[in-house]
């Protein structure tokens, strides 16, 4: 039984919609959103979940997260140069932070304005933003399939591992990373990454699948689809909250690792709102927050002990922290471009 | 008497938009992708030259070609009995058919494929069945060109089986009765009677399934993983990703070019096989 | 004028199999029987196949666990309570929601009176525009959500609302323009003669006999269009930034980069809120008869 077609009805409910949606415009230009960038995985849980609300009860605001990759973030910026920015907030790895402040893309940070800055161990002052947290690389492995934990890298070339291998694709930092480390342990350098291809050719019969961004690695781990990979402490921290079987153990090799640190954008809609938010993640009571389980962030402020997981896996107090391998980041940036277009290559089917 | 106004000027408004918001903006591509490297400053067809003289990159465009043919393909086989058997159902099935068909379509194509994800994964529900049934490797499908195709025919097929479906209500029912009678079997009717009538349906619906597989970005991509490129992530990596707008440009170029004339060949059969159903 | 190809040379010549009419009641039509089972086998297996991922989603949200299994360890609607939390993704659903309602609506403006023009006039430049038209709907939408943002940068924009309404236009409209211009070629012309002859001016006509009569097939188009725009990605993809978010945007970013079972219970609530609307459309407008 079809209901008649009214014009008058049908005119008096557009009508009505049309007016809903002017009345909630107005009334949320009230209330203020910070758009800030964010890592995917452990980060923008963490940043969700725990900075969010602090943030919303202390200024009222709300937070618009946008979970992009460092170098994804750079090139949106670029691309916005002279208008108005994607977001306020810069979520940056070590590397995009000198493209970013060469490019004029972040302002320097306003360390008066924020009141937590000062409490940073030393060295995680920069100028050009507060660095939040260190990320180490390692490997991944499943514990219900693999009973000892992989001792070094090489183990991942290993006949047993046919088809069990896991990789994530080279846009993100975890990407680039096990390349870099990869090249470094074969004997190649900055310049010359032929010994790290080689070992990925002869990888590849062992490699079960290579995801093309973080959530699809996250999901091969939960599926066990792959049983030993390339992972971060945080991210592996993250999906064992979720029941997901995965441990983290670091090569003899020894851990390597960089800085994320967060920026102030160059004409920031909200830069007070950006500066506040920020600070945030600098107080050591939210630093100790993130600290604990599920996210097992490390960090920064000279005012937070270590403890928990990154004491078990890691490192026992800031200055073993300190021995953490570093990348040259000046010298691989400008082979980003180049070496992302060569690991696809490589590694197309 | 009959005072017939002429309409076409109300076309102009959309036509207008069309202009300003379709076809300049296909213009401003063209002209962009004849630009050499991101720099942007010369005239020059490098792009193009750079495309076709790397079998990186044409590989891509085959592949996608390919791809979109094999979907297309599991479509026809499950999408024309569907078409068949709804054509002569009574009204109420028909709408529940119809239906249950269109449902896909409407429901996001991201939440679609995330439940693909969920049934193809290692401990999938295919795999669940498969294991069940005594195998003792899971079945890989996630990752794989198979599961692409799998899940490409599931979201596409009513794009086959709605014009098919439209057309073979239109076949005159007497015209299989008569082949009937005249002592041809059901099987051979089909094949001399039915489907010669349905072809301009079949390929309408071809058409849109063909050129809707090889541009779903977001099922290629979810399902095929990073190890499996075809067209549309390849631009969206050379847009954005690596910020080589020119490049990117001549591939969309030349996708567009591609899908045109496939679509040009697929409609002239089409037309030709109308002949058929008006003799 | 040929005749069709089933008569030719068929009669005489089959087996006695094939002489149909004078076989007993109770004899089993093997022949016609084996092409019914395998086309009903067919048919029931595509089904499963078009049906079973919408169930599954919606089995795979109510999980009380961390994670996507199917099938749920135990169900729960806890998710579902997770998502009264999710302000990012209602604030993108809003967005969605927004941005499908200004598209329909220009859609449905601008493309009654292409629909108008199309099935009525004879100008050639017509047959032209109509191909133009619906040409979206062929061409990569991926491509052209690119064209766009290169167009907008081009032109000193930078991404926002209206533009994304007018690229989400461009690739709807061809849904309402292919239903209302079957609806309006259905249209008994004497109808109109007869509205005509009677002194009603074109306006009133179309007010009053026209509208009225395309009413089913423009609603369908309409509905066609809004969903097309609340679930697009591809143009979205290019033209939606952060600052105007759109649901399967976020989606999309969710299932990026995490595994949130939440992503789950948002496409439960979306398969609900779709069908809600189909059911409506097919009660007031009658959604399959103008599919077929």
């Amino acid at each position: 039984m079809t209901i008649r077609f009214n014009r008058r009805t049908m005119m008096g409910g557009a009508a009505a919609f049309g007016a809903a949606l002017a009345l909630p415009h107005v009334a949320r230009a009230q209330a203020k959103t910070l758009v800030a960038a964010t890592f995917p995985g452990t980060w923008n849980e963490a940043d969700r979940n725990v900075i969010s609300p602090a943030f919303k009860s202390a200024t009222g605001a709300a937070v618009t997260q946008s979970i992009v990759l460092g170098t994804d973030q750079v090139a949106r910026l670029t691309a916005a140069k002279g208008n108005k920015p994607p977001f306020d907030v810069a979520f940056f790895d070590t590397p995009q932070v000198l493209d970013a402040a060469k490019e004029g893309l972040i302002v320097e940070y306003p360390a008066a304005k924020s009141p937590n800055f000062g409490e940073l161990i030393p060295k995680f002052q920069d100028k050009w933003g507060p660095k939040i947290t260190m990320q180490v690389i390692g490997i991944g492995y499943n514990p219900k399939k693999i009973s000892t934990p992989p001792k070094s890298w090489e183990e991942l070339w290993e006949p047993k591992y046919k088809g069990r291998v896991g990789l994530t694709a080279l846009n993100s930092q975890l990407g680039i990373a096990f390349l870099a480390e990869l090249n470094r342990i074969k004997g190649g350098s900055e310049t010359d990454f032929e010994p790290a291809f080689k070992a990925l050719r002869e990888l590849l019969p062992n490699v079960g699948a290579i995801a093309a961004n973080l959530g699809a690695y996250a999901t091969l781990w939960q599926q066990e689809q792959i049983d030993i990979a390339p992972y971060n402490f945080n991210f592996v921290q993250t999906l064992k909250a979720k029941d997901v079987p995965v441990e983290f153990t670091i090569p003899q090799t020894g851990a390597a690792g960089w800085e994320t640190s967060l920026h102030l954008v160059a004409n920031a809609q909200e830069p007070d709102l950006a500066v506040k938010y920020i600070d945030l993640h600098l107080d050591p009571k939210i630093q100790t927050q993130v600290m604990k389980p599920p996210y097992d962030v490390i960090p920064t402020s000279s005012k937070v002990t270590l403890e928990g997981a990154i004491t078990n896996s890691l490192a026992k107090t800031h200055d073993d922290l300190a021995k953490v391998r570093g990348f040259d980041w000046e010298k691989l940036n400008p082979q980003r471009g180049a070496l992302i277009e060569r690991f696809n290559r490589e590694i197309k089917v | 008497m009959k005072v017939k106004g002429d309409e076409s000027p109300l076309a102009l408004p959309l036509a207008a938009v069309f202009a300003a918001f379709f076809v300049a903006p296909l213009c401003v591509l063209v002209l962009l992708s004849l630009h050499g490297e991101a720099a942007m400053r010369t005239w020059t067809a490098a792009s193009y030259v750079k495309f076709f003289t790397d079998s990186f990159n044409y590989s891509i465009l085959w592949e996608t070609l390919l791809l979109g043919v094999k979907a297309t393909l599991v479509c026809l086989v499950f999408g024309y009995p569907i078409a068949w058997v709804c054509a002569r159902s009574g009204a109420r099935l028909q709408s529940i058919i119809v239906f249950l068909v269109i449902m896909p379509i409407l429901t996001s194509v991201v939440v679609r494929t995330f439940a693909w994800i969920v049934i193809l994964g290692r401990q999938g529900i295919i795999n669940q069945v498969w294991l069940g049934l005594g195998a003792t490797e899971p079945l890989r499908l996630l990752y794989t060109e198979t599961g692409v195709i799998m899940v490409l025919a599931q979201v596409q097929m009513p794009l086959m089986v709605l014009p098919i479906l439209t057309v073979m209500s239109k076949i005159d029912p007497n015209l299989a009765d008569a082949s009937r009678v005249l002592g041809a079997g059901e099987w051979r009717t089909l094949w001399r009677v039915t489907i010669p009538l349905s072809l301009p349906g079949v390929i309408a619906g071809c058409i849109l399934t063909y050129t809707a597989c090889i541009t779903a970005f977001v099922t290629q991509t979810l399902i095929g993983g990073a190890r499996l490129i075809y067209m549309p992530l390849h631009i969206y990596q050379q847009a954005v990703g690596a910020n080589n707008w020119p490049f990117a440009a001549a591939i969309s170029v030349i996708f567009m070019v591609a899908v045109l004339v496939i679509v040009g060949i697929l409609g002239a059969i089409g037309r030709r096989s109308e002949t058929f159903a008006r003799a | 004028m040929p005749a069709p190809r089933a008569f030719s040379g068929e009669v005489g010549t089959g087996s006695p199999q094939k002489m149909r009419p004078t076989e007993k009641a109770s004899n089993i039509d093997w022949e016609a029987l084996s092409l019914r089972i395998v086309f009903g086998a067919l048919t029931i297996v595509a089904m499963v196949f078009l049906v079973a991922p919408t169930v599954i989603v919606l089995l795979t949200s109510l999980t009380a666990s961390e994670s996507l299994r199917f099938p749920p360890p135990a169900l729960s609607l806890r998710w579902y309570y997770a998502l009264i939390d999710a302000d990012q993704m209602q604030r993108a659903a809003w967005n969605s929601l927004v941005i499908a309602f200004w598209t329909t609506l220009i859609s449905v403006v601008l493309g009654t009176g292409a629909s108008l023009a199309i099935a009525r006039s004879r100008a050639r430049w017509l047959r032209a525009a109509d191909l133009l038209f619906m040409s979206p709907l062929l061409l990569p939408a991926l491509a052209f959500g690119f064209a766009a943002l290169v167009y907008i940068n081009r032109l000193g924009f930078s991404p926002n609302i209206p533009f994304l309404v007018l690229g989400h236009v461009i690739v709807c409209v061809p849904f309402i323009l292919r239903t209302t211009v079957a609806a309006l070629t259905q249209l008994d012309p004497a109808l109109l003669d007869a509205s005509q002859s009677l002194g009603a001016s074109s306006w009133m006509t179309f007010r009053r006999v026209t509208l009225p009569l395309i009413a089913p097939g423009l609603g369908s188009g309409a509905f066609l269009a809004f969903m097309a725009s609340f679930d697009n990605v591809p143009v979205s993809l290019f033209l939606a930034d952060e600052r105007t978010e759109v649901l399967p945007i976020h989606l999309w970013q969710q299932i990026d980069t995490n595994l949130d079972v939440r992503t789950a219970a948002a496409s439960g609530l979306i398969i609900v809120f779709t069908l809600v609307l189909m059911v409506v459309t097919e009660r007031m407008a009658g959604l399959t008869r103008q599919m077929r």
